[in-house]
C-alpha cells in the first residue's frame, strides 16, 4: 500500500469482461439442424441405468402410492395420523406442496415470458411439465384426504335427479374450480409451443415415434398463419395465465385463511402462500434442471451455468420476499394476537417438535441467504441442487407447520393433540415417486427444449460494439 | 388464366428469402399467391409481408364473456333451488361470487384461445400438404404459385438468389 | 312473536306450534362430571365403539364430552367447574359455509344444525373450522362387539367410515314429540322433549326446551344472571347457555 493518497485503489476488473461471449447460450448459436439433432438424440438415448431407475420408482409408485391408497380407502382414515383437532394432515400438506411446485413452470414460462427474460428460452417445457405433473400429485393427495373418495364427483356442479348442486360458499369449491381451471390452462399452455418441437420430431422419426407426433402435431407445417395464430395465442396465455396463477394458491391459502382458527385466519395468507409456491416452485425447477443437465445427453450445452446464475437471483429475491411475509404474519400474531394465538407461537418454538419450526426457518431463509449472494455458488449446478432442495424441504416443513401443527392449538385446550403421520409418509413418498416417474418416462417423448424458441432467441442476439466494449443487444424480433 | 404450378423454394437464411419476395413481387406475384413456411416464427416485416390475420384474439375475448356468462350462472342460480342456508350467509354472497365468476371467465377465455388456434389454422389436419422436412431445421421456404409457362423464368430467379432448391410442390404425408 | 311456522313440507301454516326454536341451559355448578350423559348420548345415538387406541390419539366418537380442568399443582390443587361441550348448534355455525357439498346445514325452522350423513364426502373441513371442536369423524368402520350389536337404537343411523357426525340436540326425540303433537293437534309441551344426556342426568344439570317461548324453563334460566356461552365473542350465536357462578 503506498502512502500517498493519489491514485484510488484500483477496482479489480470485473470477471464479466473477459468473459467468453459464447458461454451465453444466445450468444452460442448451432445451426438449427444441428440444435434439432441433439434434442431428438438426448431423447432416445436412454441407457440402462434409466430402465433401472423407472424400474424402481413404478415398484415404489405400485406399494407406496397405489398399494397403500387402496388400503387407505378399505380402511379408512384411521390408518392415517388424523385425529382431533388435527383433521388435516399431511395429505393436506403434500397438496399444497404440489400445488406449489406446479407455479414453477407457470413462472418460468409466462412471467419470464412477459418480462421477456431471455434466460428462459431453454427451459420453459421442463418447467411446463412440471406444472402438469405437480398438479397430477396434488389432485391425488386431495383425493387421499377424503372421507369418502368414492362421492368426490359430488363436487362437480352437474344437474340430478336431486335438484343439489356444491356450495359454492366453501373455499374447497373455490379451490375445485381453480385447480380444475389451472389445470387445464397450464397444459393448453404446455401445448401451444410443443407443437412445432412436435412437428420438428415428426420429420426427424420413423416407425411409432412418427405416428405419435404426427398425430399430436396437427399437421404443424410453419406456415405464416399457423406462427401468427399460434404466437398470438402464446401471447394471450401468457398475459392470462399470470392471474391464474395467483389466484390459484391464494384460493388455497384461503382455505386455511377463511377457517376461525388462531394461526390461520391471517389476512395475510394470500400473498404469503404464492410467494411460497414461487420460492419452492424455483428450487424444484433448479432441481430438475441440474438432473436433466447431469443425466441427459447434449443438455450441457442448453442448460448453462448462466441459467442457474439467473435462477439463483430470482431464488435470493423471492426469499427475501417469503420472509418478509413470514415476518408480517408473524409479529402481527406476536404483537397483537389474541391469548390462543401468542399460544401458538409459543408452541411453535417449543419443544418437542420445534425443530420443525427452526430446521423451516433455516432452509428458507439463512441457506439462500448465505450462499445466493456468491455468483461463483450461483453458478455451480450441483450446489444450486443443494440449495434447491433445502428450500423444497423448508418448504415442505412450512406447510407442516401451517397445517397439522397449527391445529393442535385452539380455543378448547382440553382437545389439544399432537399430529403423529401415519400412512401419509409411503403415500407421499410414493406421489414423489410418480412425479420423478412421470418426468422421466415425459422425457423420453417430448423433446425437453423448445428449439425453436431457442433459435428464435439465438437469432434475436447479437455482439455489439458500443465505445471500448463488446456489449450484447437483444433486438425484438418477435 | 393459364395453368398455375405451385414451387417451393428453399432457402438457408433471411435475408435471401426477404430477397426472393421482393423479386417474386417483382416478377407480378400478389402477396396471396406466396406463402411462408418457416422453422421459426418470421416477423412480418422481416420479409416484407403484410400483417397476417388471425381470430385468436377475438375468439378469445368472445370466449371470456362466455367464461363470465357461465360463472355468473354458476354462482347465482343453483344455490337458489333448493333453498339451503348456511353459516350465516346470505344465499348468494358477492364475495365468493366474485372468485367463481373470475375463475370462470379466464377458463373460458384460455379455452375459447385453445380452441381459437385450432380453428384458424385448420388443426388437426392430416392430409397430404405441401412440406419440406428441412423446413424444420431452420430452412425457410418461400411457396408460390406461378404461371405454368413461365416456371423456369421463376426458377431461375429463385436460384440466382441463392434458393438451395427449387421444386414443384407436392403434396405429400407429413 | 310469531307462534305459528311455515313447515318446508307442506307450506301450509299451522295453528299449532309443533316446530320450535330449541336451546339447551346446562348448569356447571351443578355438574357432578360423572359422565352418564355421556354414556346415555352414546347409546341413544348408536355411537361407535372407538377403542382404548384410537381414544388415546384424540380419535373419540363422544358427541358430548366433559372437560374438566384444575388449577394450581398439587398439593394445593382446586377444582374448576366441570364444563360438558356438546354441539352448540350455532345461529350463525362456522361449519355450515365451508362444506363443499352442502352436508352441513342450517334448519331454520328448529334452528338446528343439520348434519347430512349421506351427503358427507369426508373433507373435514367442518370440523377444522367448529371453535368448538365437538364433531366426530368415522375414522374407521369400527366392530360392536356382540351383544351390544342389540343396543342399537332403531331410530337413529349407523355411519359407515368417512362421515363427519355431531350432537343434533337428540332430532329423533325432538320429531317424535312433534309428530305426536300434530297428530294430537295440540302444542307441544315444556319438557316434553327431553334429549338422553338431560334424561340421564343424575344432578339435572341439563334443561332443554323451546328457547323462542318465553314460558319454557329454558327460557327462563337463559336469561339468567348466571349465564353465559362458550366463546362467545366469536360471533357464533349458539344456543346452549352455561350456567356458573354466585
Amino acid at each position: 500500500m503506498t502512502a500517498s493518497s493519489k491514485a484510488l485503489p484500483r477496482i479489480s476488473v470485473q470477471q464479466e469482461e473477459h468473459e467468453d461471449p459464447r458461454e451465453h447460450l444466445m450468444l452460442d448459436p448451432k445451426p438449427r439442424g444441428e440444435m434439432n439433432a441433439m434434442v431428438m438424440e438426448s431423447m432416445h438415448t436412454t441407457s440402462w441405468k434409466f430402465w433401472v431407475v423407472t424400474a424402481i420408482l413404478s415398484i415404489i409408485v405400485a406399494v407406496c402410492l397405489f398399494g397403500a391408497w387402496g388400503y387407505l380407502i378399505a380402511e379408512g382414515m384411521g390408518v392415517a395420523g388424523i385425529n382431533r383437532p388435527d383433521y388435516w394432515g399431511i395429505f393436506i400438506v403434500d397438496t399444497v406442496f404440489w400445488i406449489g411446485i406446479s407455479h414453477a413452470g407457470t413462472f418460468v414460462s409466462a412471467l419470464l415470458r412477459v418480462f421477456k427474460a431471455e434466460f428462459r428460452r431453454p427451459f420453459t417445457r421442463a418447467a411446463e411439465l412440471m406444472t402438469t405433473f405437480g398438479l397430477v400429485q396434488a389432485g391425488l393427495s386431495i383425493f387421499m384426504h377424503l372421507g369418502r373418495v368414492w362421492l368426490a364427483y359430488w363436487m362437480m356442479p352437474y344437474p340430478n335427479e336431486r335438484g343439489l348442486w356444491p356450495d359454492l360458499h366453501s373455499p374447497l369449491m373455490w379451490d375445485f374450480l381453480a385447480i380444475n381451471t389451472y389445470l387445464l390452462c397450464s397444459t393448453m399452455y404446455l401445448f401451444l409451443p410443443l407443437i412445432p418441437d412436435l412437428a420438428m420430431a415428426r420429420d426427424r422419426s420413423t416407425g411409432w415415434r412418427k405416428i405419435f407426433y404426427r398425430t399430436l402435431s396437427l399437421g404443424f407445417r410453419g406456415t405464416e398463419g399457423e406462427w401468427t395464430h399460434l404466437k398470438n395465442a402464446m401471447n394471450i396465455f401468457a398475459w392470462a395465465i399470470l392471474p391464474v396463477m395467483f389466484s390459484v394458491h391464494t384460493i388455497v391459502s384461503w382455505d386455511f385463511a377463511m377457517a376461525t382458527r388462531p394461526g390461520w385466519s391471517s389476512t395475510i395468507f394470500g400473498p404469503y402462500f404464492v410467494i411460497g409456491a414461487l420460492h419452492s416452485g424455483l428450487a424444484a425447477v433448479v432441481m430438475v434442471l441440474f438432473v436433466i443437465r447431469s443425466t441427459m445427453k447434449h443438455m450441457k450445452y442448453f442448460i448453462r451455468p448462466e441459467h442457474f446464475d439467473a435462477l439463483g437471483k430470482l431464488m435470493l429475491v423471492i426469499s427475501m420476499c417469503w420472509a418478509y411475509f413470514f415476518f408480517n404474519d408473524y409479529i402481527v400474531q406476536w404483537y397483537g394476537g389474541d391469548q390462543w394465538t401468542k399460544i401458538l407461537l409459543a408452541f411453535h418454538e417449543q419443544a418437542p417438535q420445534s425443530y420443525i419450526y427452526f430446521t423451516m426457518l433455516i432452509c428458507n431463509i439463512v441457506v439462500p441467504w448465505l450462499t445466493l449472494w456468491n455468483r461463483k455458488v450461483r453458478r455451480t449446478p450441483w450446489l444450486m441442487f443443494i440449495i434447491g432442495l433445502l428450500i423444497n424441504v423448508g418448504m415442505w416443513l412450512e406447510r407442516y407447520v401451517i397445517i397439522p401443527m397449527t391445529l393442535t392449538i385452539n380455543r378448547m385446550p382440553f382437545t389439544w393433540r399432537v399430529y403423529h403421520p401415519g400412512i401419509e409418509i409411503p403415500l407421499g413418498i410414493g406421489t414423489l415417486a410418480f412425479f420423478i416417474l412421470l418426468y422421466m418416462l415425459a422425457s423420453r417423448v417430448i423433446p425437453l427444449v423448445p428449439v425453436w424458441e431457442v433459435q428464435e432467441g439465438q437469432m434475436a442476439h447479437t455482439l455489439r460494439k458500443v465505445g471500448k466494449a463488446r456489449v450484447k443487444t437483444v433486438s425484438e424480433i418477435d | 388464366m393459364s395453368e398455375t404450378k405451385t414451387l417451393l423454394a428453399l432457402f438457408q437464411d433471411l435475408d435471401p428469402a426477404a430477397d426472393a419476395i421482393d423479386k417474386l413481387k417483382e416478377m407480378g406475384l400478389t402477396e396471396d399467391q406466396v406463402n411462408v413456411i418457416s422453422g421459426i416464427p418470421v416477423l412480418e416485416r422481416i420479409l416484407g409481408r403484410p400483417v397476417q390475420w388471425t381470430n385468436v384474439p377475438r375468439l378469445a375475448f368472445g370466449g371470456a364473456i362466455a367464461g363470465f356468462i357461465i360463472g355468473l350462472l354458476l354462482a347465482f342460480s343453483p344455490a337458489t333451488y333448493p333453498a339451503l342456508i348456511a353459516g350465516g350467509q346470505p344465499l348468494v354472497p358477492v364475495p365468493p361470487s366474485i372468485i367463481v365468476v373470475f375463475e370462470m371467465t379466464m377458463l373460458g377465455m384460455l379455452l375459447s384461445t385453445f380452441i381459437g388456434v385450432f380453428l384458424d389454422s385448420s388443426f388437426p389436419s392430416y392430409r397430404p400438404m405441401e412440406y419440406i422436412p428441412e423446413i424444420s431445421d431452420g430452412k425457410i421456404a418461400v411457396f408460390f404459385a406461378c404461371p405454368a409457362d413461365e416456371e423456369k423464368k421463376f426458377v431461375s430467379a429463385m436460384k440466382k438468389l441463392g434458393a438451395e432448391s427449387v421444386q414443384p410442390a407436392e403434396a405429400q404425408q407429413l | 312473536m310469531d307462534t305459528t311456522t311455515k313447515t318446508p313440507e307442506s307450506g301450509a301454516q299451522q295453528d299449532t306450534v309443533t316446530q320450535g326454536k330449541w336451546g339447551m341451559v346446562i348448569d356447571q355448578d351443578l355438574c357432578t362430571g360423572c359422565q352418564a350423559c355421556v354414556a346415555a348420548c352414546a347409546m341413544e345415538n348408536n355411537i361407535s365403539f372407538v377403542g382404548e387406541e384410537d381414544v388415546n390419539y384424540g380419535r373419540s366418537m363422544h358427541w358430548i364430552r366433559i372437560e374438566r380442568f384444575w388449577q394450581g399443582s398439587y398439593p394445593d390443587v382446586k377444582m374448576t367447574p366441570y364444563q360438558p361441550v356438546t354441539c352448540q348448534q350455532c345461529h350463525k355455525a362456522p361449519c355450515e359455509p365451508v362444506c363443499p357439498v352442502f352436508a352441513s346445514l342450517h334448519s331454520e325452522a328448529e334452528d338446528l344444525n343439520l348434519q347430512v350423513y349421506n351427503r358427507c364426502i369426508g373433507t373435514r373441513y367442518c370440523a377444522n373450522n367448529c371453535p368448538y371442536q365437538v364433531r366426530a369423524f368415522n375414522w374407521r368402520d369400527w366392530v360392536r362387539p356382540d351383544p351390544l350389536s342389540n343396543q342399537l337404537n332403531p331410530d337413529v343411523t349407523v355411519r359407515r367410515r368417512g362421515v363427519m357426525e355431531k350432537c343434533t340436540f337428540c332430532i329423533q326425540r325432538i320429531r317424535k314429540v312433534e309428530d305426536t303433537a300434530e297428530s294430537e293437534n295440540r302444542d307441544i309441551r315444556d319438557g316434553e322433549v327431553v334429549p338422553a344426556c338431560a334424561q340421564a342426568c343424575p344432578a339435572n344439570a341439563i334443561v332443554f326446551g323451546r328457547i323462542d317461548d318465553p314460558t319454557t324453563a329454558v327460557s327462563k334460566l337463559t336469561n339468567s344472571s348466571r349465564g353465559s356461552k362458550l366463546l362467545e365473542d366469536l360471533g357464533t350465536l349458539p344456543r346452549i347457555t352455561y350456567l356458573k357462578g354466585a
